[in-house]
């Protein structure tokens, strides 16, 4: 049988020695990699191709929440991370289990037998990463970064470069001051974490950076349009205008 | 309320050197109204005062009780008018009696007595207005410095527990951070596990266990907030490095407690947990006439922060000092080539 290859992927030091020193009890498996953090966590996934994850959450460059967003081929996945309940009830969705640091042993081990025999069954993790985050409480912070995936790269963009958030189907596309990236999110999602102070629905399918915006012209019998720095123009919904006078006192 | 007078000695010496001084006027003011000198004169005025004196001193309380009351003007002038007259009518009554019990047949006094009365009422009119305005300044000036008193009480009060409640916010994450990594190491490596636990009460206890705002020295707080440092160290290994160019003469210069802790969690925090480098975390010191310049600097990775802080923590530290300093000490942040730097200027001697 062949064994089942892991990568371990937590910024502590300690936390990763006792994912180690637990999995010598278990057979048949076969610690291939381990990361401090997302970057490198995500270039091991993908080059290395592991059966299994363990993935903390709070990790610098990028979360393990992220790493999952932008995850194509995605492994089996036991997050082990500190993070509230809320949030870890939501990803009960989507990884084979999940487990609340400090751990115990018995539930450590638990959690590593439902992902093998889920690995040794052939079943596959299949359910998208949007619908568990779609789920995600808000956390008290606006985001701050979005990380996309763009071709074989993943880059990073500061809130603060994008200029307006396009829905497309169960997508979002993101147009910033470099470009534009697809993302599997839900408006609803950065409608509530985007700043408020600097972003505005204006419009079922746009959300748009204030900063960004050049002009509003009326358009048709009372509709707008928002003109754009960069010459784009959005519609304008009845809601958005309000929410615009509202935002930028004219 | 006390009684004014029953205070302290002096005021009570006071108030019988006025009555004397009230009942020599009286005698001169009765000498011209009857129009020539005599013993009873004198002993009459100095009887008369001495009962006045003492129906002064009764008419306190009944005076204090009513005013505590807050009456409207009307009630408050009827029932003044009221009791002035009832004193004035007391005070001539009792004076003729006891004057007239103690001085010898065939004396003058009912001659004296009628001559002198309309200046009599006169006299006790105008004393009873004194006494009057006397216990009214009294009660005023007293309710004023009592309730200055309070607002200093009330104003210090507020500030004690807003200090208290600043330097109580502790990183609560940090604590639990901490027991996890305890939780990793009693498995892996237990001897480790039982050094963190020291460290980590030694931190409480230093952080915890001041129940006041005394200051401390430099030293003890750079001696603990490098325990905080040894704690995170163990879960970041070799992420995280200190360095410390403290001047000696800086080691005893006193400051608040824990003052400097938020930050070198946001240090920590936006440094370290953020970095994939290796995070270098420097504190300099040095005295510049009469002030310390503390400088707490760390590298950071550009890559932004998936939420942005909540400036939770150098709020805090800028209203301490705000607190403890007035205008007189300063905070100044800075970032530059991926340096993030904390400087701050705090005067010798908490205020």
């Amino acid at each position: 049988m062949e064994k089942i290859k892991i990568i371990i992927i937590d910024d502590e030091t300690p936390a990763r020695e006792l994912v180690k020193h637990y999995l010598k009890e278990v057979d048949d498996i076969e610690v291939i990699a381990e990361c401090a953090d997302g970057f490198s966590g995500l270039k091991s996934i993908s080059t290395l191709k592991p059966d299994l994850v363990f993935l903390d959450i709070q990790m610098p460059r990028l979360t393990g929440i992220e790493l999952v967003e932008v995850l194509t081929e995605k492994p089996e996945i036991i997050f082990a991370t500190a993070y509230d309940q809320f949030a870890l009830r939501a990803f009960e969705l989507n990884a084979v289990d999940y487990i609340m640091k400090p751990y115990e042993k018995r539930r450590f081990l638990e959690a590593v037998k439902k992902a093998i025999d889920k690995i040794r069954s052939g079943a596959g993790n299949n359910v998208p990463a949007n619908q568990l985050l779609a789920q995600k409480p808000e956390l008290p912070a606006p985001v701050n970064r979005i990380v996309v995936r763009k071709a074989n790269s993943i880059n990073i963009i500061p809130v603060d470069q994008v200029r307006y958030v396009e829905a497309q189907d169960d997508y979002v596309m993101i147009y910033h001051a470099t470009g534009k990236a697809l993302k599997q999110q839900t408006m609803k999602y950065y409608e509530e974490n985007l700043p408020k102070s600097d972003f505005v629905r204006i419009h079922r399918t746009y959300i748009v950076n204030v900063a960004e915006i050049k002009q509003i012209e009326p358009y048709g019998k009372d509709n707008h349009v928002a003109v754009l720095n960069s010459g784009d123009k959005l519609p304008v919904s009845r809601s958005g205008y309000k929410q615009l006078r509202e935002d930028l006192g004219f | 309320m006390k009684h004014p007078v029953f205070q302290n000695r002096v005021r009570l010496i006071v108030w019988w050197l006025i009555w004397l001084f009230l009942a020599a006027g009286q005698s001169l003011l009765f000498y011209f109204a009857f129009g020539s000198f005599s013993n009873i004169g004198v002993i009459d005025s100095l009887l008369s005062l001495l009962i006045y004196s003492g129906l002064a001193l009764s008419l306190w309380y009944p005076f204090s009780f009513f005013n505590s009351s807050k009456p409207s003007v009307p009630v408050l002038v009827g029932n003044l008018v009221a009791s002035g007259a009832v004193s004035v009518i007391i005070w001539v009554l009792v004076t003729k009696l006891i004057m007239q019990s103690i001085l010898p047949e065939g004396n003058n006094y009912q001659a004296y007595y009628d001559a002198t009365f309309s200046y009599r009422v006169g006299t006790g009119v105008f004393i009873y207005g004194l006494i009057i305005l006397t216990y009214y300044l009294f009660i005023s000036l007293t309710n004023l410095s009592e309730k200055n008193a309070k607002e200093a009480r009330l104003e210090s009060l507020v500030k004690e527990t807003e200090l208290k409640m600043l330097r109580s916010q502790i990183n609560p994450h940090f604590l639990f951070n901490s027991l996890n990594s305890i939780s990793s190491l009693t498995v892996t490596d237990p001897e480790k596990a039982r050094t963190m636990v020291v460290k980590l009460s030694d931190f409480m206890r230093y952080a915890l266990s001041r129940k006041d705002e005394q200051p401390v020295s430099l030293q003890s707080e750079l001696d603990n907030l490098r325990l905080y440092l040894e704690i995170e160290k163990v879960r970041f290994g070799d992420k995280l490095t200190t360095e410390e160019n403290i001047e000696t003469n800086c080691l005893d210069f006193k400051l608040p407690v824990m003052l400097l802790q938020p930050l070198y969690e946001n240090a920590v925090k936006h440094g370290v947990y953020e970095s994939t480098e290796t995070v270098r975390i420097i504190t300099e010191a040095r005295m510049i006439d009469g002030f310390i310049e503390i400088i707490i600097k760390n590298n950071y990775d550009t890559v932004p922060s998936l939420r942005k802080g909540t400036g939770t923590g150098l709020l805090n530290v800028t209203r301490r000092l705000e607190l403890f300093y007035g205008n007189k000490a300063s905070i100044k942040t800075t970032k530059e080539n991926n340096i993030y730097t904390v400087t701050l200027y705090i005067p010798a001697g908490v205020s």
